[in-house]
């Protein structure tokens, strides 16, 4: 591929597209690992895979994007709409997850495959078909310099927030009683349970948790490409490829996998664009073909 | 008894003379109606929907006849539009098929049209392979992609500022996309301007971030990228090229018309987005203008291409039905052809020789709009009018 013409470009020119081609590998990854690790955290904790994760993230989407219509400081609906999400969360763990709990896992797959369509269909119904953008501060529109490259300042922001996020997650369940509780609760429940404490806040926590994140990856998510119907849906895929790949249950893998996904659809779309997405699960297939459990193996929620 | 026995008889033979004829005066002419309302291009489908009951409502009758249209959702899927074709003509008794968004929807129904025997007419499909494809397959609506290419580099050539550029080509990955590329490139080669990758890049349908192609054509140093995107995707590439810091430093030229309330969400960052179309409601006639009204004052939403376009498609059909004279297909689909209908974009009339349209129309370029009854803050500005002898095919 021609880069630049002229031989006192080449060095800029060839950084400005490496530094491109990572920065935007970062961002797509950050994206994968935050709706991921949301899905990881249900199914870790309690061993619910949320076929409905991907629609939720796309209400957070949409959450934020009113909120920010409205008027509300984007700030301010990054903290808002992920609560919202939660809340709708919180309501279906307890009309729709908890009473299948007991039974198999079949179940709950088929319920929230059904709750995927539902919050679509609701989606469309409240917000219509036409794409939406989210609008951001002043200070976050516009490009900075680095190393070659101009490169969007929002899409900076999201890697801070990201790392930020991830960074408070490790805390929360790390350092706080809640979190080491989620984490035992994941291995040892019975123990869990013997010391006298209710698995089925432990599961209804988990849960929320899970929605929390989707919702936060929404409203990060919303202004780097673009809010609409379809957005759950592709999402929920990449997410499973990640957590698949990852390891089911296993943070760790997810962090690992969404890394990998992320670089290796950016340098697949930016060298072979017409193959790209079949490279991606292609991986998938020779990676799942010699470790069946995925990089980190199953159930490992740490 | 004997009375209430003759009463009732005599209101028996009554129903029997009277009914049947009640009924075939008013028994309807079925139109089947396909077109996506799920899906990536659910808005533009919802539009083309909207311009085909305008036109319905507005004719009123055929042959004496309510016409009757009967919709189903293609899901923009070949196979799904296949079974619903076939539900709408075996089922329905639908008389004309009209509709389709998609090329590759429209080229799978075009191969089962000898299955099917009824005309269909599409408003949107804009391969070249649909030019004398069968007698009973019709297009009256959108530009045709080699009209477009054509639109386009006549508009590239007579601006200074654009027939120098090097163009970078990146499409959708379907049979359109693909059609609509090679078209450009092979006449932009023609007329000496540059083309950076012949080959141009394939982006699946489903793509959400563009930050990959974005980073792409910054490193190929072109300074016009040439898109064939599906309608709404338009404004979502334009934002994120605004976001790269790009707008204005790399020129858009788009192969099909970005949607209206799509160019409303995406705001400042899409203006500047040059290219061929049909229609913009910026086409100031009376005839335009009068239609635009009753558009916006029926739906109340902003009149777009993919509305008016089936709209005149659809009045084609409802009067090639009418010059027929009756719903045999083979009647219809030889009144189709020569028909034409003055509208919002003048005259619009279908070959005889291949059944694809002929008709006038406009360069546009997108940009703050002004004052205006629907309360459109970007508009796509007319900056020059084609004839349809400029545009071809020739006949």
């Amino acid at each position: 591929m021609q880069i630049h013409r002229t031989g006192k470009h080449i060095m800029g020119g060839t950084l400005g597209i490496i530094v491109d081609i990572s920065l935007n590998s970062l961002v797509l990854s950050g994206v994968f690992l935050i709706v991921a690790i949301g899905l990881n955290i249900i199914y870790g904790l309690s061993r619910i895979m949320n076929m409905g994760h991907g629609a939720l993230y796309a209400v957070g989407a949409y959450t934020g994007y009113t909120l920010v219509a409205t008027g509300l400081n984007y700030f301010a609906a990054l903290i808002i709409a992920p609560i919202v999400v939660g809340a709708v969360g919180l309501l279906i763990e307890r009309t729709i997850i908890a009473p299948m709990r007991k039974r198999s896992m079949v179940y709950t797959l088929i319920l929230t495959y059904g709750l995927m369509f539902f919050l679509d269909g609701m989606i469309k119904y409240v917000w219509g078909n036409k794409p939406c953008f989210i609008d951001l501060p002043a200070f976050l529109k516009g490009t900075i310099p680095i190393l070659g490259t101009q490169y969007p300042i929002f899409r900076l922001a999201t890697l801070f927030f990201i790392a930020a996020i991830m960074g408070g997650l490790m805390l929360f369940l790390n350092k706080t009683k809640v979190g080491i509780i989620l984490r035992a609760s994941s291995t040892i429940p019975e123990m869990v349970s013997c010391l006298g404490i209710n698995m089925n806040y432990v599961h209804m926590g988990a849960f929320v948790l899970g929605c929390i994140m989707a919702g936060v990856a929404g409203i990060i998510a919303g202004p780097l490409t673009t809010i609409d119907p379809l957005m759950g849906g592709e999402m929920l895929i990449s997410s499973f490829v990640v957590i698949v790949i990852g390891g089911l249950g296993s943070l760790r893998g997810a962090v690992i996998a969404a890394i990998l996904i992320g670089f290796v659809q950016t340098l697949a779309e930016f060298f072979i664009t017409d193959l790209a997405m079949v490279i991606v699960y292609i991986l998938m297939a020779v990676i799942l073909a010699f470790m069946p459990r995925g990089l980190l193996g199953e159930g490992k929620f740490e | 008894m004997k009375r209430f026995i003759t009463i009732s008889l005599s209101l028996m033979i009554a129903v029997l003379l009277f009914a049947p004829q009640q009924v075939f005066a008013e028994k309807p002419v079925k139109i089947g109606v396909l077109v996506p309302l799920t899906g990536i291009v659910a808005q533009g489908g919802l539009e083309m929907k909207y311009g085909i009951e305008m036109a319905a409502e507005e004719k009123g009758t055929v042959l004496g006849r309510p016409i009757e249209l009967v919709v189903e959702d293609t899901q923009i899927k070949a196979p799904v539009a296949v079974t619903k074709a076939e539900k709408l003509v075996y089922k329905d008794d639908c008389k004309a098929l009209i509709g389709v968004f998609s090329s590759g929807v429209g080229l799978a129904i075009a191969k089962n049209i000898d299955k099917l025997n009824v005309p269909f007419l599409t408003t949107h499909v804009m391969t070249t392979a649909l030019y004398g494809l069968h007698p009973l397959v019709f297009r009256s609506g959108q530009l045709a992609n080699d009209q477009t290419a054509v639109g386009n580099i006549n508009g590239i050539l007579a601006r200074p500022d654009l027939k120098d550029k090097t163009y970078y080509v990146i499409v959708h990955d379907y049979a359109w996309g693909h059609d609509g590329g090679k078209r450009f490139i092979d006449l932009a080669k023609a007329n000496g301007i540059k083309i950076f990758n012949e080959d141009y890049d394939k982006a699946p349908t489903s793509t959400k971030d563009w930050s990959s192609y974005i980073s792409k054509i910054k490193a190929s140093g072109a300074d016009g990228v040439y898109i064939v995107f599906i309608t709404n995707v338009i404004p979502t590439f334009a934002k994120q090229m605004s976001d790269f810091g790009l707008q204005g430093k790399i020129k858009i030229i788009s192969a099909a018309a970005p949607g209206p309330l799509e160019l409303e969400a995406g705001g400042e960052a899409c203006y500047g987005i040059f290219g061929a179309s049909d229609w913009s409601w910026d086409v100031n006639t009376p005839v335009s203008d009068a239609w635009e009204l009753r558009f916006w004052n029926k739906f109340k939403t902003i009149p777009s291409d993919a509305a008016v376009h089936s709209y005149v498609g659809a009045m084609n059909l409802f009067n090639a039905i009418e010059k027929a004279g009756n719903t045999d297909a083979k009647a219809i689909a030889d009144a189709l052809r020569g028909i034409s209908y003055d509208g919002p974009y003048g005259n619009v009339r279908i070959s005889a020789k291949d059944n694809c349209m002929r008709n006038d129309a406009v360069l546009t370029e997108t940009m703050a709009a002004p004052e205006n009854p629907f309360g459109a803050k970007v508009y796509m500005k007319v900056l020059k009018t084609f004839t349809a002898a400029e545009l071809g095919p020739a006949e």
